[in-house]
């Protein structure tokens, strides 16, 4: 219930986050609401925590092709976003993360940066092809989203590196997304989460909630997932998320392309 | 090691004597003794530390007290002004959205966030917002009474 | 009177609940406070080897590290009050086996975590059916039978234990108890019956889910007294629980009850060992504060249970026979468990012409069982009437209708061998079936199913006291030393209200303790109500007969032709002749004053209990794809024998039907096979939401109970008991297939739906 001792930072520009950061066990924290759930059950013992939260890294702009959303804003701001043609699955899976509590202060580059392999959000990304801009001392990098999870709560970030823009391309004219999953009832994690993006070129889903981190599915959504690699738990069975992933999908599938123009 | 704090509580300024890793709610408790917010889970679910910071409802569990600096937190103590209760404990006295008591001070102050944005908001729309608030007692139809006839004149 | 009783005023005690004033147990201060933290055991079944403190002990602000041995428990039995840190052998996991005292509570916390304990493993025993065969290994190496600790059975349920014969049944040494309940020629009911229907339904261990999590603080005073501060259901329980384990004469010991947090049945002297036993050894005030991870693995969930039954009925609808084997797994009680209760309820509120109920009692190495609302009743009607919904399908009847034609009535004789007091089954079965839900339930759209149930609870007994003050201003107090669970402090004020003759609002309630309050037993049963309420009406009705002397001899007019009405004391026809309550009172409370102190003490001890019977429809729609069963609407009939106050009484209604929608569908706790806890926070474990519970739609049906106040029963119990029977029953109607385990996941249902 109460967390490992720690000191706490709070840093005035980027810079001084990254430096700050540059301390072994140091700890960004943004909204908190996964990093301290995580140090109230020790799991997390960071050494200093670095308030990354008052960084002008927050806000949503459409710009240059791209819908860039500071990693700073928080899901209660996505939720209430206008989004742009055929980005509806952002805000719509914005409005249903966590309660109203947790989507104040909660922000999507902490929850991208956590990594929990059920994180809803994630998964729209991968569909809508996101990227990251990351900052670290040595300047500034792009990584693929779909590049970024390597496994439960691991990324491909470093230690000293921030996630200083999430930027999601503006689909093709006439497309359409959106987001669909069956929550566990307590924890209202995603048992199964899909998105999808319907459009000229195609049609992408990626999932969440079933494997080790989310992923987008390759060719055919339905065949990708009879031969994915799903977990199961006592709660859940393989056999049932397998199912549940099929079913998931083809609503996320059904309710985007009712918004695309096909 | 102790650190100091400045916040504003309930209009008023306070300071709080903390670590860097004491829990807003734990500086509210134990600190200034404002007891009516409660502990009732430790994973952030229940929703009964519920309080506001700058107007939005938050779980102050899950906030560490350093990032409540020069922040203005109203508690259910707070909610109350001159004597007078604020229209939703109004509320929720007159059509019993309480049994208990336990959840109730979170829920109203969610409930306070809710309508401060919503003022007359549906009956699924309150649940959908109680998601973040645990009740045991009620079944929560009593709570969504209460909040409804709270914005019907707030 | 009529203006008082019947109406639905604010619960007394909201308007400081609604500012956050109510103090409950975790938030008073108090002086040089020392915080404990328990290190919980993680094994499920183990020998205790050693325990390393000094790890602990070298963290800053940590007093004290204290084991079994520490702590200056006088008794030797096995259960937590004379148990409560693990002496030698570890029994469920999350036993506690150590204190941690800190100055602070993070200090505690510091050094809980570095204190390593070393085990060494033994059998776990798991599973309740393989627990009870000969050979199986025995949950607990030392047997003890420790009927000490049995009295906490009796709060819950008057309820007797049957036969306690043994027809040759080989059984391990697990099976603590045996029930048999039998009466009339079994085969030849079954044999005269038209249509007989089996099957084996298995509930989980289910927890109560309080919102506040079980607290102590305990101290000593300078003169020797020890005082105990404590979130609990019974204070004179906890008081008899302490003195005997500590060895305390009863006037030594002070139990302050402080409002309740919610409980439901698990806060009866549970934890305080915990903090007096600190308290004694450090000479220092101490204070447990269990965390909520901690309160769902060391406290005391419902019993986990697998029932066999069978019943039979002939093609009109009577009911013949009920047989049933209901396996308890008591975890790690040796003390008590509930297959005296389930067993007696197991044939429901029906005549049967003959019946052969056995129950057992069996220790695991799973948690230490306790008391949730209504103990052993709903998982005994989630058997009971599933398969009454079977038969009505079997025999083509209308599943009210055949309920109806064999529900208790009046002068019935129940399972205890008396006969049963006015009861309202037949008009709550009546008011379900006039409802439209009901009449729509085979119009309904494909994936939805309207199904129906009942339950009922005995209704518990126990003597009471009250005393009601009037003070100098006119205004009443009203002193019990029942705790407040379910709201029933404010129908002792109108009790006393109606019964004296004030404005409610010119009545206050205070809980006393047990140093100087009243007696009354805990809180539960679905007793409250009924057994303090009836001493408070007494009380108010001796301290109306002060006012009436003393007006008397003011007004010079005989006792019998003066009324009180709204604090006025008056000649009945006749009413400008009057004079005050509180002109009388402060008549009296003063230096030579002429008048008693207008001041009443009242007692009860009724010997026929007041059975209350709740009857559900629910109304649900099934995911077929994904196994989402979505709870569309609810509705409850109760008779309640009076509602003294509606919206309180709905409120009973309605939070007990939301916890069979979680026993229903969400809430499971869970162990994997080596016995340690899965599901031990609100992220595993499920409790109802805002959203997942839909409207419910309560009807209340009034049928007096003779010796209640103003007709009025205890009602607290009955709405759970048929809940979770009724969505069980709406699920199978949605998809025509039945589920014989709940929850009814979202997993299950998929499954049931493709086997």
């Amino acid at each position: 219930m109460i967390a490992a001792a720690t000191r706490y930072e709070r840093a005035s520009d980027v810079d001084h986050a990254l430096e700050l950061l540059g301390e072994p066990d140091a700890k960004a924290i943004a909204g908190g609401q996964s990093l301290i759930p995580v140090m109230k059950l020790r799991i997390a013992r960071p050494s200093v925590v670095v308030d990354i939260s008052r960084l002008d890294l927050c806000g949503v702009e459409e710009r240059d092709g791209a819908l860039h959303i500071g990693p700073l804003t928080t899901w209660a701001e996505l939720a209430a976003t206008d989004p742009p043609a055929g980005l509806d699955a952002i805000p719509e899976c914005a409005r249903e993360i966590g309660d109203v509590q947790v989507r104040n202060l909660g922000t999507i580059g902490g929850s991208i940066v956590h990594a929990d392999p059920a994180s809803d959000m994630p998964a729209v990304l991968l569909a809508l092809g996101a990227s990251l801009e990351i900052r670290s001392t040595d300047g500034s990098r792009d990584v693929a989203l779909a590049d970024v999870f390597l496994g439960p709560f691991t990324t491909a970030l470093g230690g000293q590196e921030l996630v200083t823009d999430v930027v999601v391309p503006l689909p093709a004219p006439g497309s359409g997304s959106a987001y669909a999953s069956v929550e566990h009832p307590a924890s209202g994690f995603a048992l199964v989460g899909a998105a999808a993006l319907v459009g000229p070129a195609g049609e992408t889903v990626a999932l969440t909630g079933v494997a080790a981190t989310p992923f987008v599915l390759d060719g055919d959504p339905q065949n990708a997932i009879a031969a994915a690699e799903i977990f199961g738990d006592r709660f859940a069975s393989e056999e049932y998320r397998r199912d549940l992933a099929s079913v998931v999908a083809e609503r996320a599938l059904a309710s985007a392309r009712e918004r695309s123009d096909a | 090691m102790s650190d100091t704090v400045s916040v504003v509580v309930n209009g008023e300024p306070r300071s709080l004597e903390v670590e860097g890793r004491t829990l807003l709610v734990h500086a509210l408790r134990d600190g200034l003794g404002l007891t009516g917010t409660h502990i009732g889970c430790d994973t952030s679910q229940c929703g009964a530390c519920t309080v506001l910071l700058d107007g939005r409802a938050v779980k102050s569990c899950t906030v560490l007290a350093h990032q409540a600096e020069d922040r203005e937190i109203t508690t259910i103590e707070g909610l109350a002004a001159n004597g007078e209760l604020h229209p939703l404990q109004r509320a929720f006295v007159e059509h019993h959205g309480l049994q208990c008591g336990f959840c109730t001070p979170g829920v109203i102050l969610t409930a306070a966030d809710l309508l401060s944005r919503d003022a007359s908001p549906s009956d699924e729309t309150i649940r959908h917002a109680l998601r973040g608030n645990l009740c045991r007692c009620t079944g929560y139809q009593g709570i969504v009474e209460s909040i409804r006839a709270a914005g019907g004149t707030s | 009177m009529s203006e008082i009783i019947g109406v639905a005023r604010p619960r007394v005690d909201a308007p400081d609940k609604v500012t956050g004033a109510t103090q409950f147990a975790a938030d008073g201060y108090v002086h040089g406070l020392l915080h404990a933290r328990p290190v919980l055991a993680t094994e499920a079944h183990a020998r205790i080897r050693g325990v390393e403190k000094q790890e602990a002990l070298a963290v800053p602000g940590v007093v004290a590290v204290l084991v079994a041995s520490d702590l200056p428990v006088a008794t030797a039995g096995t259960d937590r009050t004379s148990e409560p840190l693990a002496r030698e052998e570890v029994v469920f996991a999350g036993q506690p086996v150590a204190l941690v005292v800190a100055e602070t509570e993070a200090a505690a916390e510091d050094g809980a975590e570095l204190i390593v304990v070393d085990y060494e493993s033994l059998a776990a025993v798991v599973d309740v059916e393989a627990a009870m065969e000969v050979g199986a290994p025995l949950a607990r190496s030392v047997e003890e039978a420790d009927d000490e600790a049995g009295d906490l059975e009796s709060i819950h349920a008057g309820v007797d234990h049957g036969q306690e014969d043994d027809p040759g049944e080989e059984l391990s040494g697990n099976v603590l108890d045996r029930i048999t309940r039998e009466r009339g020629d079994l085969a030849a009911a079954f044999a005269s019956s038209d249509a007989v229907v089996e099957g084996t339904f298995r509930t989980p261990w289910v927890y109560q889910a309080y919102l506040e999590p079980q607290v102590c603080t305990a101290w000593l005073e300078p003169s020797g007294t020890l005082v105990v501060s404590t979130s609990t259901q019974g204070a004179f329980v906890t008081r008899r629980e302490i003195a005997r384990a500590f060895d305390l004469p009863l006037e030594r010991v002070r139990v302050i009850a402080e409002p309740l947090g919610g409980a439901f049945g698990g806060k009866f002297a549970l934890i305080e060992p915990l903090a007096v036993g600190p308290a004694l050894a450090l000479k220092r005030p101490v204070r447990l504060v269990l965390t909520r991870g901690e309160d769902f693995q060391s406290t005391n969930p419902a019993s986990a249970q697998v029932t066999h039954m069978k019943v039979g009925a002939r093609k009109d609808g009577t009911f013949t026979a009920i047989e049933a084997r209901m396996i308890v797994d008591r975890g790690s009680n040796a003390g008590w468990g509930v297959e005296g209760t389930t067993s007696a309820l197991a044939p429901g509120p029906y005549r049967w012409e003959a019946h052969d109920i056995r129950g057992y009692g069996v220790q695991t190495n799973r948690f230490t069982f306790g008391a949730y609302r209504a103990p052993g009743a709903p998982t005994a009607a989630y058997a009971l009437e599933s398969l009454l919904d079977e038969l009505a399908e079997q025999l083509d009847l209308d599943p009210i209708e055949m309920r109806l034609r064999n529900a208790f009535v009046e002068g019935d004789i129940g399972m205890g061998g008396n006969p049963f007091p006015p009861f309202g089954a037949v008009d709550v079965f009546e008011r379900l079936r006039d409802h439209p839900l009901w009449s729509k339930r085979d119009s309904l759209p494909s994936d939805e199913g309207v199904g129906m149930a009942a339950g009922f609870w005995p209704g518990g007994l126990e003597p009471a006291a009250a005393v009601c003050r009037v003070d100098s201003d006119g205004t009443m107090t009203v002193v019990t030393t029942a705790a407040d669970m379910s709201g029933v402090n404010t129908g002792f004020a109108a009790i006393a209200a109606a019964a004296f003759g004030l404005a409610p609002d010119d009545v206050r309630v205070v809980t006393a303790d047990t140093s100087f309050g009243p007696y009354s037993g805990g809180s539960g049963g679905s007793k409250v109500t009924y057994t303090v309420g009836a001493a408070v009406l007494r009380a108010a009705e001796a301290a109306r007969e002060k006012v009436l002397a003393a007006a008397a001899q003011e007004l010079e007019i005989a006792p019998d032709d003066l009324e009180v009405v709204d604090g006025v004391v008056r000649a009945k026809g006749a009413p400008d002749r009057s004079v005050t309550v509180k002109e009388i009172a402060q008549k009296a409370l003063r230096f030579g004053g002429r008048y008693e102190p207008v001041e009443g003490h009242g007692g009860s001890a009724q010997t026929s209990s007041a059975p209350s019977i709740a009857a559900h429809l629910s109304h649900v729609r099934v995911d077929r794809e994904t196994g989402e069963v979505e709870l569309l609407h609810h509705v409850i009939a109760q008779d309640v024998g009076r509602a003294l106050n509606p919206a309180l009484v709905e409120g009973q209604m309605r939070g007990g039907a939301a916890q069979g929608m979680g026993w229903a569908l969400y809430e499971e706790l869970a162990h994997d096979e080596d016995g340690r806890l899965l599901t031990g926070s609100f992220l595993d474990y499920a409790i109802p939401t805002a959203e997942r519970v839909p409207e419910i739609e309560t009807l209340i049906v009034e049928v007096p109970a003779p010796d209640g106040p103003f007709g009025a029963k205890g009602i607290g119990e009955a709405p759970v008991v048929g809940a979770p029977a009724a969505v069980a029953n709406a699920v199978a109607a949605a998809i025509g297939k039945r589920l014989y385990e709940l929850p009814m996941t979202p997993p299950r249902v998929w499954k049931a739906l493709r086997s």
